[in-house]
């Protein structure tokens, strides 16, 4: 077994291909993350009775167990109780009609929120406390506050912390091999078996995430210079 | 698929599940060392900015942080081999475990050596120039000066970094290694508990994550112990604000793993 640079190429179009596959499964991670963990850091941070507690009881849980139990506990959880269900009601359908990419959006959105919601925590944490208070003295009500002050300074001091948050996402998605979507990952596996040449398989998959990991890294400098130009502070 | 559910299953794949334990801590003990060591390896380059090895570094850093930890276990488990024949050294009895990690050794490295580089820049360049004004040399400058107090800022990161290395863990069973996903796997198929086996593996990661946080801590309080509080991020915030953020990020754990 010799090593065949063509092959790299041949197996990046091939690789391609799968490309919409991971793109998809970090978006909907990324965004319903996003939205998840919004929620859950502004229960955290107003301290909303009971559900404060919760909240941090599930980033403590979801953070502390890899990515994988994640998947695996909803993958079995999930097709178990729907399987009882239907069964039980007669419905006459089991967990097989699911399709296995939802498993991976659910599981993933599970874990990103987590994640994420510790990021926009620490956001609005960062932003000064009389910015809120001026807000208030103005005559704002707590949701004008929170929308027109409170968020743009906290989302522009997380951008870091998402790019990189965003590139964990993307990573992560390789775990989608585990309930059998063909991502990126599954693909190169594919690729690599049936023509014997699993180096360059995956060296075309590695160059493709990388391509992709300094896009993103690019455009979160991009947007981060953007914000900060009206972050300079001083006088003139 | 799979059997109904039955509570009593968990508490009976938590023990067997545990005798895997010492496999998952031997990977996270062996790649955490070896990627301390990578990482520095890796850091000095760029911090005195030698040419050649300084774009070496860089490339390395970027490429390990650029790919997923799973597509580098394949690539070094199947590429490694072949390039070393290249080289006329046969590694085809190597044991699976020295892959691995190799793999996540070099993986951690990559964020390692971006830490040590950030905590070493952060320090006062002052505080190397007074050391040169009083005849230190380099490296003792290094040493006596700018390590101790870049420790300061890298100690609390490096924790994080190795709790998401406990969790990366999880990924060897893709090798064959039997740590601990991979004998819940086994255990769930075999017995079709999935549910159950999942459970009490995730108890297990939780249970080792929270004593490991706990111990993790303790050691920062300990090598930190002449430091003020807040005094290393106060003086980080001195030299320039967006630097500060790059540390939280690295302190928030921003990245699932």
């Amino acid at each position: 077994m010799k090593l065949d640079p063509s092959f790299i190429g041949e197996a990046l179009l091939k690789l391609l291909e799968a490309l919409p596959t991971t793109l998809a499964i970090t978006a909907v991670s990324v965004g319903c993350g996003f939205l998840a963990g919004t929620a859950i850091a502004l229960v955290r941070v107003y301290r909303v009775p009971v559900l404060h507690r919760l909240a941090a009881a599930w980033v403590t849980v979801i953070r502390g167990t890899p990515m994988l139990v994640h998947l695996l506990v909803i993958y079995a959880g999930l097709t178990l109780i729907v399987d009882t269900l239907t069964g039980r009601l007669g419905l006459g359908w089991n967990s097989a009609r699911i399709p296995m990419i939802g498993f991976a959006y659910l599981s993933f959105s599970v874990t990103a929120s987590a994640y994420c919601s510790e990021i926009i925590r620490s956001g609005l944490l960062a932003v000064d406390k009389g910015q809120r208070e001026a807000a208030q003295s103005l005559g704002m009500t707590a949701m004008q506050t929170l929308r027109r002050i409170i968020f743009p300074q906290a989302l522009a001091a997380s951008v870091p912390n998402l790019t990189n948050f965003v590139i964990g996402m993307l990573h992560g998605s390789t775990l989608a091999f585990v309930v059998s979507v063909v991502d990126i990952n599954a693909k190169a596996e594919i690729v690599a078996s049936t023509n014997w040449k699993f180096f360059e398989a995956y060296l075309a998959a590695a160059i493709l995430f990388w391509a992709m990991t300094i896009l993103l890294e690019r455009a979160g400098g991009a947007i981060e210079r953007r914000i900060n130009r009206y972050h300079k502070g001083g006088v003139a | 698929m799979g059997l109904p559910f039955d509570i009593s299953y968990v508490f009976s794949f938590v023990p067997k599940l545990a005798s895997t334990l010492l496999l998952t801590l031997g990977i996270v003990a062996g790649s955490l060392l070896s990627g301390l060591l990578f990482g520095l390896i890796a850091a000095l380059p760029r911090l005195y900015r030698i040419p050649v090895l300084q774009q070496a570094s860089v490339a390395y850093a970027s490429f390990f942080r650029g790919t997923p930890i799973l597509i580098q276990l394949f690539l070094i488990y199947y590429g490694l081999p072949e390039l070393l024949k290249m080289a006329h050294i046969d590694v085809t009895r190597t044991p699976v475990l020295v892959f691995v990690i190799l793999t996540y050794g070099l993986h951690t490295g990559a964020f390692v050596s971006e830490t040590i580089r950030g905590a070493v820049m952060a320090v006062d360049r002052g505080q190397v120039e007074a050391a040169y004004a009083l005849g230190m040399t380099g490296p003792q400058a290094f040493l006596r000066i700018a390590a101790p107090q870049a420790l300061a800022i890298a100690v609390p990161v490096l924790a994080n970094q190795t709790l998401a290395l406990l969790k990366d863990t999880s990924l060897a069973f893709t090798l064959g290694v039997m740590e601990m996903s991979g004998k819940a796997q086994s255990l769930a198929r075999i017995t079709q508990h999935f549910l159950e086996a999942y459970l009490a593996l995730a108890l297990l990661y939780l249970a080792v994550a929270f004593i490991l946080e706990k111990l993790l801590l303790a050691a920062e309080r300990r090598l930190l112990r002449h430091e003020r509080p807040g005094e290393a991020a106060g003086r980080f915030r001195l030299r320039r604000g967006l630097t500060l953020r790059k540390l939280a990020s690295g302190l928030q754990g921003g990245t699932p793993s």
